[in-house]
């Protein structure tokens, strides 16, 4: 029961870092979305080349990169900001894919019937792509969101004080690290279980709402 | 087959009976050419049905009437406006172009997360600037006007495919176009509901529409179109007036289709 008390002071601090972290990469997303939309190819390989180094790169080291090295040297960053930050880069690489597979799932007539009506590009995108992209975020943006729910745990190694690092430490302390690792994981557990049933209840949502007998 | 009037193509002031007119449009794709220096009029109030065997290339064709498909060449007026292939075109003369000319697609393409209604309006709203409580109004005239007043709150899934199709015709008329295009429109359809939507585009015939029609209904051709043009391999073969056309073709390549067809 100690055990429970003491590593669920973490929560918060994983919860606050993955939707941190989830937040920022939806923003950042959306620039990088355009740029891989451009009507130019250059433009778009600029996109193409930012995700894939970005995802080629594990997430441990660009929380070192931007922790011992941004942090220190350029912009003063806690612990906090520089794993909210790191994974906010991380998520923006995903999450810009999230989108672009979305917006390209709408299909074709979609596009031509809003185009024969002489919708401006801006309409087009606003009343009729994007309510109907956005629906289908869900589900792979859930899924993602847990991924990086877990993913999170990284953030310990430059000593945010989330699940992981109070297990590492409560482990390292009282020597019952069976116990304490089994505590942690059924927390990371019920945090994931309501955010995959959103995304398995959004599904048959979608299923419904874009239904065309 | 009717004499092409090459002559009467270099003058640039067209007859003000016609309303469109397309001239020698050429389409490929992936560097196979599928429609070959097609030139077509339709006057003012007339109904052209356009006949002939899948990949004729009469969808092609009807599809660059408002540049859902760019022609590789050759020019579209539509009224006083011109637009060339050669010329490229901006998006804002294709919007104008777009505002001018309804479309009713095969497959219905109605906005799945808007009711008939929300269909109905949305293009008339941000598309031709009407403010909502006109464009509301004049949404439920078109659905009233296709038989559907009673549809505006469904959503489209809720609706049958013939039904479906009469709120695109009214999503298409809301906007007051000069010129209705089908794309084949009856063949998602069973020949049930096939009947519904054949029905409406007749009233819209006889309210003086001015349609340019695919089909592969031949009786509706016959009855409905002043003018059948035949096409086959990316070529009109043969055009002329419809009940001639379809009952005495006059070439073999349009006789051999219409032979197919109707002992089906």
């Amino acid at each position: 029961m100690e055990v429970l008390q003491v590593v669920s002071a973490g929560i918060g601090t994983t919860l606050l870092i993955t939707i941190g972290g989830f937040a920022l990469g939806a923003i950042f997303a959306v620039p990088l979305l355009m740029l891989r939309r451009s009507a130019y190819r250059p433009v778009q390989w600029i996109a193409v080349a930012i995700v894939e180094v970005i995802r080629s790169v594990p997430p441990i080291v660009w929380l070192f990169v931007i922790y011992y090295i941004i942090g220190v040297d350029v912009i003063r960053l806690d612990t906090f900001q520089a794993a909210i930050l790191g994974f906010g880069i991380i998520s923006a690489a995903y999450i810009s894919e999230i989108y672009r597979a979305a917006i390209e799932a709408v299909p074709r007539g979609q596009w031509e019937a809003a185009d024969a009506l002489g919708l401006e590009r801006y309409s087009l995108y606003r009343r009729v792509i994007l309510p109907q992209s956005l629906l289908l975020t869900i589900p792979p943006a859930a899924t993602f969101f847990i991924g990086l729910l877990k993913d999170s745990a990284v953030a310990s190694v430059i000593g945010a004080a989330d699940v992981t690092f109070l297990s590492l430490q409560t482990a390292r302390n009282s020597g019952e690290g069976l116990t304490v690792f089994i505590v942690a994981a059924a927390i990371y557990l019920v945090l994931s279980v309501p955010i995959a049933a959103i995304a398995r209840g959004s599904a048959a949502f979608i299923e419904r709402k874009l239904a065309i007998a | 087959m009717k004499p092409t009037p090459d002559v009467q193509r270099t003058k640039t002031a067209t007859d003000p009976d016609t309303l469109l007119e397309l001239e020698k449009i050429c389409i490929s794709y992936h560097n196979k050419q599928v429609v070959h220096d097609v030139s077509l009029k339709v006057k003012r109030g007339e109904v052209v049905a356009l006949i002939g065997p899948s990949g004729a290339g009469k969808s092609s064709l009807l599809r660059t009437v408002n540049y859902l498909e760019k022609p590789s060449s050759g020019t579209i007026r539509m009224g006083d406006r011109v637009i060339s292939a050669e010329a490229r075109p901006t998006r804002k003369d294709l919007i104008d172009l777009r505002r001018e000319v309804g479309m009713v697609f095969q497959g219905f393409n109605l906005f799945p997360h808007l009711s008939a209604l929300e269909n109905v309006m949305l293009a008339q709203v941000h598309s031709l600037g009407r403010k909502k409580e006109e464009a509301r109004e004049r949404a439920y005239k078109e659905l009233k006007h296709v038989g559907l007043e009673d549809y505006g709150d469904r959503n489209p899934s809720n609706c049958s495919g013939g039904q479906q199709q009469r709120i695109a015709i009214a999503r298409a008329l809301a906007m007051d176009p000069q010129l209705m295009l089908f794309d084949e429109p009856t063949s998602a359809l069973d020949p049930e509901l096939g009947v519904e939507v054949l029905n409406t585009m007749r009233r819209l015939a006889k309210e003086g529409m001015t349609m340019l029609v695919v089909t592969h209904e031949m009786h509706f051709a016959e009855e409905v179109a002043d003018r059948v043009v035949f096409m086959a391999q990316g070529r009109v073969v043969e055009e002329g007036d419809a009940r001639s056309l379809i009952r005495e073709p006059q070439h073999p390549r349009t006789q051999q289709f219409l032979h197919a067809v109707q002992d089906r």
